[in-house]
């Protein structure tokens, strides 16, 4: 039995931008059908009563654009979209908090908007303002709230509704390192009660642990469905496709240089990249001149959005590169990293200015080698002198 | 489409409620004079209607004293103005919200029209008071206010649901709401009475239900006259059928608003 179910939906949306202050009534009439965008083609897929469903794709493939659908925020242009059950969709943690009304008042106001009623939001109210921890500050108004507490109470309330299908976009990567576990104990909760979730985010650890099922989105199109493991595997390999590059230099003049990929090579017989086992980290490069003083980076981050380690060329002595495709190996004896997933920004900088850069552009998995106990593998050995 | 609709709406009755009790508690948050804002817009306009129509254009107000008479018309015109002008803006005013949570929109528009509500049950107190000062002598007809009074509301829901969706699409809705309603003020009984209307427009003047249901309203209450059945009944199919063409044009364009906001 199906609890969501999407029929070869597409989905357009119109842009009606470029319009200065000349811009008469006319124009609007004639330009309304010139731009427009297919956010989605063609898209069919179920998702079956109590699964996991995660959804990933790089900015722009579509996801948001599902979650929107699915919670009948917007309608399909072609195709039909199948609902069962009740159904809440976090896209966004604490949007409908009015600033002026206190944080009680605005549980009572975020919960109605989520659809409670207000007879089963006065019942869990207090348990609210527990797990999101701000009983020192619920009758005061929100305006005078950190992010933070804006951000935890938001979810606190989202964590509370009971729904059939709970859509999550994004909304793990809230508060410190507790809350975020204290998110995933009620995620897996309604996952273990037997809840349909549908999840997007970027915490590729998370959607392995949470998820029975994977879809990869691009362009609006439904590339693969299967195991997590592997679909994160062909996202992997989809690469820098999508990822913006940020420059520092005259964005008029021409790229001097760019990053075209990185990737991580076992460094040991085994197949994957584990604790405690040497790994090269490759980052190809394109130089469109020759280019003095270069130095190149690969910085690694936990899901947390912390940075774990960097991977660098030595900044004192900068290397020369020729004009063309170019590769930079760094290699690492034994690699300290714990089992999971890491996020990766690659940049190529030039004494002071940044010359490419790419954020979240890819993720590196290690798996399980040597055992690690603590927070990273110490490589060591030992031996016995009796005396 | 209908009955599902309504039905979607009852799950969210307790949103209204809410988004109506948001409207109201922050309208007076840090305002000095705070409930009084509801009495002191309709006073204000009683004042300067009666200093301008009835002392300098000398209006005739069927032998009431002007500030009654024009009092009595003004409070259903402010809950309907006021409302409508708050309902056009209502849904992209809560844009953000359009775009990331889904429940039935109409509760937008519809808050506005319940707080205005709210307003005009204060605003009732000053008119009652002021009906004791003139010594008005109520008779049972005066009952007939309630559900004159109630189709008003409909109507002024059917409109706000028309203006606040045509708003997502077209943003000159609300530039040109002050207008219409300056308009819209003048083609209703509120500052002379109905019998000044030259009978030759009289037919088309009283396609508006608004202007019947206003002249209704003050007759019943201030005449102690019954209503005029016939001009209630038109009113009333006017409102239905507006009503019904609202809703349904609303739940067609409340599909794709979040792709417009």
């Amino acid at each position: 039995m199906f609890d969501l179910k999407f029929q070869n939906v597409s989905k357009r949306y119109f842009f009606t931008g470029g319009s200065g202050p000349w811009h008469l009534p006319w124009h609007s009439l004639r330009s309304r059908q010139k731009s427009e965008i297919w956010a989605l083609r063609n898209v069919s897929f179920e998702v079956e009563e109590g699964e996991a469903v995660g959804i990933v794709g790089h900015n722009g493939a579509g996801k948001s654009t599902i979650l929107k659908l699915l919670s009948s925020i917007t309608a399909p242009t072609l195709g039909e979209v199948s609902i069962r059950g009740r159904l809440s969709a976090l896209v966004e943690v604490g949007s409908g908090f009015h600033p002026e009304l206190t944080g009680r008042e605005n549980i009572y106001l975020n919960g109605s908007i989520l659809g409670m009623r207000r007879s089963e939001i006065a019942s869990k109210v207090e348990s609210i303002i527990e797990f999101a921890g701000v009983q020192d500050h619920i009758d005061i108004a929100m305006k005078k709230y950190s992010s933070g507490m804006y951000l935890r109470l938001g979810f606190s309330i989202a964590a509370h509704l009971d729904p059939d299908i709970l859509l999550l976009d994004e909304v793990l990567a809230v508060g410190d390192a507790a809350f975020q576990g204290k998110c995933l104990n009620r995620i897996s909760e309604l996952r273990a009660a037997g809840r349909t979730i549908v999840l997007i985010t970027h915490d590729l650890a998370a959607l392995v642990r949470l998820c029975d099922r994977a879809m990869l989105l691009d362009s609006g199109k439904l590339i693969m469905t299967g195991p997590p493991r592997k679909i994160i595997d062909e996202y992997l390999a989809m690469g820098f496709a999508g990822v913006e590059s940020l420059t520092t230099t005259d964005p008029a003049s021409e790229k001097l240089a760019e990053c075209r990929g990185v990737s991580f090579i076992p460094g040991h017989s085994g197949e994957s990249i584990q604790t405690g086992y040497p790994m090269t980290a490759r980052l190809t490069y394109f130089a469109s001149r020759r280019l003095a003083n270069v130095g190149f980076k690969i910085s690694l981050y936990w899901p947390s959005g912390y940075l774990c380690s960097e991977l660098a060329t030595s900044a004192a002595s900068g290397i020369n590169l020729s004009p063309g495709l170019g590769m930079v190996e760094f290699y690492c004896p034994v690699l300290p990293f714990q089992p999971g997933w890491y996020r990766v920004d690659v940049a190529l900088e030039s004494n002071e200015y940044v010359i490419d850069k790419r954020q979240c552009c890819a993720t590196l998995r290690v798996d399980p080698g040597k055992v690690v106990l603590g927070d990273f593998y110490f490589e060591h050995t030992w031996q016995v002198i009796e005396k | 489409m209908i009955v599902s609709g309504i039905k979607t709406l009852i799950d969210y009755a307790d949103l209204l409620y809410t988004m109506t009790m948001l409207r109201l508690s922050v309208r007076y948050k840090q305002s000095l004079l705070g409930w009084f804002w509801a009495v002191l817009q309709p006073l204000a306009l009683m004042i300067s209607y009666t200093a301008i129509f009835s002392r300098v254009a000398k209006l005739s107000s069927e032998g009431i004293p002007y500030p009654l008479f024009v009092l009595t018309a003004l409070l259903p015109w402010v809950f309907f103005s006021s409302a409508i002008s708050g309902a056009t803006i209502g849904i992209v005013h809560y844009g953000n919200l359009v775009m990331k949570v889904y429940f039935p929109r109409e509760i937008l528009p519809l808050s506005y029209i319940a707080a205005s509500l709210f307003d005009f049950c204060i605003a009732s107190l000053m008119l009652a008071l002021l009906m004791l000062y003139y010594r008005v002598a109520l008779t049972w007809n005066a009952l007939y206010a309630l559900p004159i009074f109630g189709i008003l509301i409909v109507f002024t829901s059917a409109v706000s649901l028309i203006v606040s969706a045509a708003q997502v699409r077209m943003r000159d809705v609300s530039m040109a709401m002050p207008l219409v309603l300056q308009v819209l003020l003048f083609a209703t009984p509120v500052v002379y009475p109905l019998q000044s209307v030259p009978s030759n427009i009289r037919r088309i003047y009283l396609m508006n239900p608004v202007a019947v249901l206003i002249d209704s309203f003050r007759r019943v209450l201030l005449h102690g006259d019954s209503p005029n059945g016939a001009l209630l009944a038109i009113a009333s199919a006017i409102t239905i059928l507006t009503t019904v063409l609202a809703y349904i044009s609303f739940k067609t364009l409340e599909a794709t608003m979040a792709d417009f906001i």
